[in-house]
């Protein structure tokens, strides 16, 4: 089975593709796979969230797709470029799992980084960049701008997390469990806030989850990853009508989602066993 | 009747009949608004006590044994008579400790800054430092002398050997604590080598960095006191100041200039917490050397 989020006419119009990927980690004499023959495409502008038990890879493949470690085989483009190419020109935007901001920055400095970095891309003219004040306006942080990061609740720092991945606007985002460490209630509110602001501008995300709604009210597309070794095992296209809010998650279609991804989740973690 | 260490049963009215309420025996009265901690007696009268009762010690056995230590207005004395000489030779041990530590504390830096890209040049080095660390250097400042002669050279290498090594590995810890996810998303942006040392690596040091400079500045004057001992004789200094009075059984002489080491140390250490309060607003630490 060749899990694709389209077919293969698309693949030109693809932001991400990921084809035939293999990566494993040296135990002993044997090379032990994490990730085995995945294959995906995302196509440009789209909400792709990556779900699965621990151990079934996701994070490896987001860091894969971030040019942060190296396939063993097989091929990942970013608009049809190498994803070295893509980094070079600042293609990509990455959420990591804690905010990690620098803490002897403003919250203004910190979002203002990628700016200051690998000044390269951003002379050629193609690109226009974002008023740092402004993304971070539109992040409810207008009023933090001067604060540093240690005087901010975690919801808030992870807000400022996710404006410094928009501020340089990368045609690609990527996300991994960017709300994990925080309460279930500031939670839901980043995913709404999340949700309303990538409505408005679209861009091509891959995002990585445990959790099953936060999953389906952000995506266009979930894909189920299972352990052992990692694998895609089902991809789900998420029909749901957009734009979407926080009421989405009180449908019937909703829930319906929900129990057909519980269901594949239980017998891909089952099928580890 | 109190049967828990720092806890003293107390039967309130509030409290429900028959049943104890614990509480701390020494209720922490809450901090005053306005009125900086050390304007408080509770926290400068005790250390003012200590001092005093040693001082008091001191001048009752020296008034009895002026020939092991002199009393305190003989050293008082003996400082007033000639200031401008002490502070001659203090500005001579403070150049000497201040070139060393430079020395030393740069040269550790950038071996340092070397070390966290190059893995190798750490395995071949660290080794190295080590063998310094653990050989008391002292030993090697007659050949230093023999070397370099009685001027300030053997004195700036000695303090810069002992100040190297806890500096090279205050550095090399810091420089490797920075946050592995904001190196990622870095990387994800191709920020170059020079563009992570600079915006991550270095700021992440500089609480170790501070660290060290707090371990390495009072071991400077240590360092530039006892290579004046080694090194007597043509230029002057503290620590030549004392070995010459010994050797004349100048007692008054070499407490004096024990004192004004006392005081240059006490000013350095100052220094160096003003400049990390300056530097570290906003780490923790900050707020813990107060």
């Amino acid at each position: 089975m060749e899990p694709e989020t389209g077919t293969s006419s698309d693949q030109a119009d693809s932001a991400l593709v990921i084809d035939g990927v293999y990566k494993g980690y040296p135990s002993g004499r044997a090379r032990v796979p994490v990730i085995e023959n995945v294959s995906l495409l995302a196509p440009r502008g789209q909400f792709v969230t990556v779900i699965g038990p621990s151990g079934c890879g996701k994070t490896t493949l987001l860091r894969i797709v971030a040019g942060l470690l190296e396939v063993d085989r097989g091929t990942v483009s970013i608009f049809g470029e190498s994803v070295q190419r893509a980094s070079a020109a600042k293609h990509i935007g990455l959420v990591p799992q804690s905010p990690a901001l620098l803490p002897w920055r403003t919250v203004l400095d910190n979002v203002r980084l990628p700016l200051q970095v690998n000044k390269k891309p951003d002379s050629d003219g193609s690109r226009s960049h974002a008023d740092p004040i402004a993304v971070l306006k539109s992040f409810g942080l207008g009023h933090v701008v001067n604060r540093r990061p240690a005087q901010l609740s975690g919801g808030m720092q992870h807000r400022v997390a996710i404006a410094r991945a928009f501020v340089f606007d990368p045609p690609i985002l990527l996300m991994d469990e960017p709300f994990a460490a925080v309460d279930e209630l500031t939670r839901e509110m980043l995913r709404h806030e999340l949700l309303s602001i990538w409505q408005a501008n679209k861009k091509t995300v891959l995002f990585v989850t445990h959790s099953i709604s936060e999953a389906i009210a952000l995506s266009d597309v979930v894909v189920i990853m299972s352990a052992n070794p990692g694998t895609i095992r089902k991809v789900i296209p998420i029909g749901l009508p957009r734009p979407r809010n926080d009421l989405v998650e009180t449908t019937e279609e909703f829930h319906e989602l929900e129990r057909q991804i519980r269901i594949e989740l239980r017998d891909s973690w089952r099928g580890t066993k | 009747m109190s049967e828990l260490p720092g806890f003293e049963l107390d039967e309130r009215t509030d409290a429900q009949p028959g049943l104890p309420v614990l509480e701390p025996a020494v209720a922490e009265p809450p901090p005053r608004r306005g009125m900086p901690a050390w304007s408080r007696p509770s926290v400068w009268l005790p250390p003012l006590v200590a001092i005093a009762v040693l001082a008091g010690a001191w001048q009752l056995y020296a008034a009895h044994n002026p020939f092991v230590i002199p009393t305190i207005p003989k050293i008082f004395d003996e400082l007033t008579s000639r200031p401008d000489f002490y502070l001659r030779n203090a500005l001579t041990t403070l150049q000497e400790a201040l070139v060393g530590a430079a020395l030393g504390m740069g040269i550790a830096f950038l071996l340092a800054v070397v070390m966290s890209y190059v893995r190798i040049v750490e395995r071949a080095v660290l080794p190295l430092a080590v063998i310094l660390n653990v050989t008391p250097i002292i030993a090697i400042a007659p050949a230093l002398v023999v070397a370099f002669g009685f001027g300030p050279t053997p004195k700036y290498i000695i303090t810069a050997v002992l100040v190297f090594f806890p500096f090279l590995i205050n550095s090399l810890i810091g420089l490797r604590s920075a946050d592995p996810l904001a190196l990622d998303v870095l990387k994800t942006l191709n920020a170059s080598h020079t563009e992570i040392l600079w915006r991550l690596r270095l700021p992440s040091s500089l609480p170790f960095l501070c660290a060290g400079a707090r371990i390495c500045v009072p071991l400077s004057l240590i360092g530039a006191v006892v290579a004046e001992f080694v090194a007597a004789g043509q230029t002057n200094g503290l620590g030549t100041l004392i070995v010459t009075a010994a050797s004349l059984s100048d007692l008054p002489t070499i407490y004096a200039s024990v004192a004004v080491l006392a005081v240059i140390g006490i000013a350095l250490f100052v220094l160096v917490v003003l400049i990390q309060r300056r530097l570290l607003v906003w780490h923790s630490s900050a707020n813990l050397t107060k």
